[in-house]
């Protein structure tokens, strides 16, 4: 299979964890007397089960269950009224651990197929605009792929203020993979660094007792990020994706934070490149579950 | 590889910072910035050797050790017991010298080990604690060791006596036969002097069974080392940033004939200087 990739979190574990901060009223809430945590820091988890480790489109198993462990450790370095509404980092680990071929079965015999260290810098604007710089080292201690170097801008919009319920909540993700060589530290495994452009949106609602969001997004190359192993053709198209998460609190927020379940089905359809990745097979469903947690 | 006493170091560092900034009593106070039942501990340090309770590691390049670690107190209060915590945490070596970058692998990230506990404080202070640890080395330096340790303390006249005991349950620190059973006996008195605190950390390693297994077999003792650590907090303790300190220390230790073999030699001394975080 794939010999290759860089690797990294789908949008769904992403998504839960924001679902659940709307969901919860964290922001607001964080104002509150009796919250648990009223700082300047914020450290949120994860753990989800899925299916199917699938990286931008790019496949990354084809059997057993992916694991994925998480932590965030969130610094809110600034709030204010002007034009800078907010200034926040975050330092973050993010794990896969593999059962089937990629991992405990494969050749390696070891389950963390990979670890994946960033950090970020947002800056939060009016009218819910915020754009943020990520580097994220995306690296494999089961040597299945070379350590992944990137630099990621997000711009994004939430305008859940002016839209309510009708938000979509739209972004745009530039990344460009850096300190590359043939077929290293490249997440296609591919002769050069990639460009990767990603189109997305995430409408939803939250109810008190759950919250449901529809992420839908669209994964390009901006240059050379899908190029395929046999034409060496960079193909633009990489994937679509279309997800449900359907995030439940467990309980309120307490002394221990606030905890979730969540659930999510996505559906990828992919390009010629990812399609090749994927053992020729240009569909991809995936299942996951998992639990979070913010405080 | 490398392995552990970090895992209880990281815990100990957070107390010493507590106590030197009363953040146990300010955590009951307003205006505190976390009186939740999480703790956050964190810390980044930078060494010039990393010797694994003797077992030397690397000395040949610049050593950074990175950690983490999450405390949930799920009790505290009167009565005999005190209080019930569960930590779960990382802690992680890179090295730049022969081990890691600059070695056969050419990748940094030499150890990466992940441990959780459960410990429990009694009145007057003693705890007892339990932790399963697994110690992993992405770069494929040494296959990963598991153990389970347990350790007990107390506070008698500022001198911090603890024993700890590890059984390694698959793989081993010191790539022998079998896999050892470890002691380790110690004590850390400090003091408060101008706004810093002072400790003098001393400590010896045996090997209760396989645990040092050299050329003649398992040898009893280890090592001992003896140190001077201290720590000068850099925020207050209301910051709502958290409690950060920067801290430093030098330790002198002392090889068994097994682990001064590994080295070539049989003493060390070992320089470190960090950046710790309580929140």
């Amino acid at each position: 299979m794939f010999s290759i990739r860089g690797v990294r979190r789908a949008t769904t574990a992403v998504a839960a964890a924001t679902l659940m901060v709307g969901l919860s009223g964290t922001r607001a809430w964080a104002q509150d007397a009796t919250d648990p945590n009223p700082g300047a820091l914020t450290i949120t988890g994860n753990i989800d089960f899925l299916n199917q480790y699938m990286f931008r489109g790019i496949r990354q198993n084809s059997t057993g269950i992916a694991i994925w462990p998480s932590f965030d450790l969130g610094i809110a370095a600034f709030s204010g009224e002007g034009g800078l509404k907010s200034v926040g980092i975050n330092f973050g680990t993010w794990n896969s651990l593999h059962t089937g071929d990629t991992g405990q079965d494969g050749p390696s015999g070891k389950l963390w197929y990979e670890s994946d260290f960033y950090a970020s810098l947002g800056l939060g604007f009016g009218g819910g605009t915020s754009f943020t710089t990520t580097y994220t080292a995306y690296t494999s201690p089961s040597n299945m792929f070379s350590t992944v170097k990137e630099i990621m801008f997000k711009l994004g919009v939430d305008d859940s203020g002016p839209l309510g319920k009708a938000a979509v909540k739209p972004y745009v993700i530039f990344a460009f993979e850096f300190d590359t060589d043939v077929a290293t530290g490249q997440a296609d495994g591919g002769s050069g660094a990639g460009k990767y452009l990603e189109l997305g949106i995430s409408p939803g609602y939250a109810a008190s007792k759950a919250a449901i969001a529809f992420p839908i997004k669209v994964g390009l190359s901006a240059g050379d990020y899908y190029e395929h192993p046999l034409t060496g053709d960079d193909e633009k198209f990489g994937y679509f994706s279309i997800a449900g998460i359907v995030t439940v609190p467990l309980g309120g927020t307490t002394k221990y934070g606030g905890w979730n379940v969540h659930f999510g089905a996505e559906y990828q359809k992919l390009g010629e490149t990812t399609k090749f990745f994927n053992g020729d097979e240009s569909n991809q469903f995936i299942g996951s579950v998992g639990f979070g947690f913010s405080y | 590889m490398g392995g552990s006493g970090r895992a209880w170091r990281l815990v100990a560092a957070a107390c010493v910072i507590a106590h030197l900034q009363s953040g146990t009593s300010a955590a009951q106070t307003q205006g505190d910035p976390n009186p939740g039942a999480i703790t956050l501990t964190g810390s980044m340090d930078a060494s010039n050797a990393y010797l694994f309770r003797g077992i030397p590691q690397d000395d040949t390049g610049l050593i950074l050790w990175p950690a983490a670690d999450l405390g949930v107190a799920l009790r505290s209060g009167a009565g005999t017991v005190r209080s019930i915590t569960v930590n779960v945490g990382m802690w992680n070596s890179l090295h730049t010298g022969i081990t890691g970058s600059d070695g056969p692998s050419g990748k940094l990230w030499y150890e990466s080990d992940f441990w959780t506990s459960v410990g429990v404080g009694f009145a007057g202070g003693v705890n007892v604690a339990a932790m399963y640890t697994a110690y992993t080395s992405p770069n494929g330096a040494f296959p990963s060791v598991k153990e389970l340790s347990f350790k007990a303390s107390a506070p008698v006249r500022g001198t911090n006596p603890y024993a700890l005991v590890a059984f390694e349950l698959e793989g081993q620190a010191d790539g022998g036969a079998v896999e050892g059973r470890y002691l380790e006996l110690g004590a850390a008195p400090g003091f408060s002097l101008a706004g810093m605190a002072v400790a003098v950390p001393v400590k010896v390693g045996l090997s209760l069974d396989g645990y040092y297994e050299g050329l003649r077999g398992d040898e009893r003792f280890g090592f001992f080392s003896i140190g001077g650590s201290l720590t000068v907090p850099l925020s207050s303790e209301r910051s709502r940033f958290g409690r950060w300190n920067a801290h430093g220390g030098v330790d002198y230790v002392r090889l068994g004939d097994s682990n001064a073999l590994r080295l070539g030699d049989n003493t060390k001394v070992i320089i470190s200087a960090g950046i710790g975080l309580s929140y």
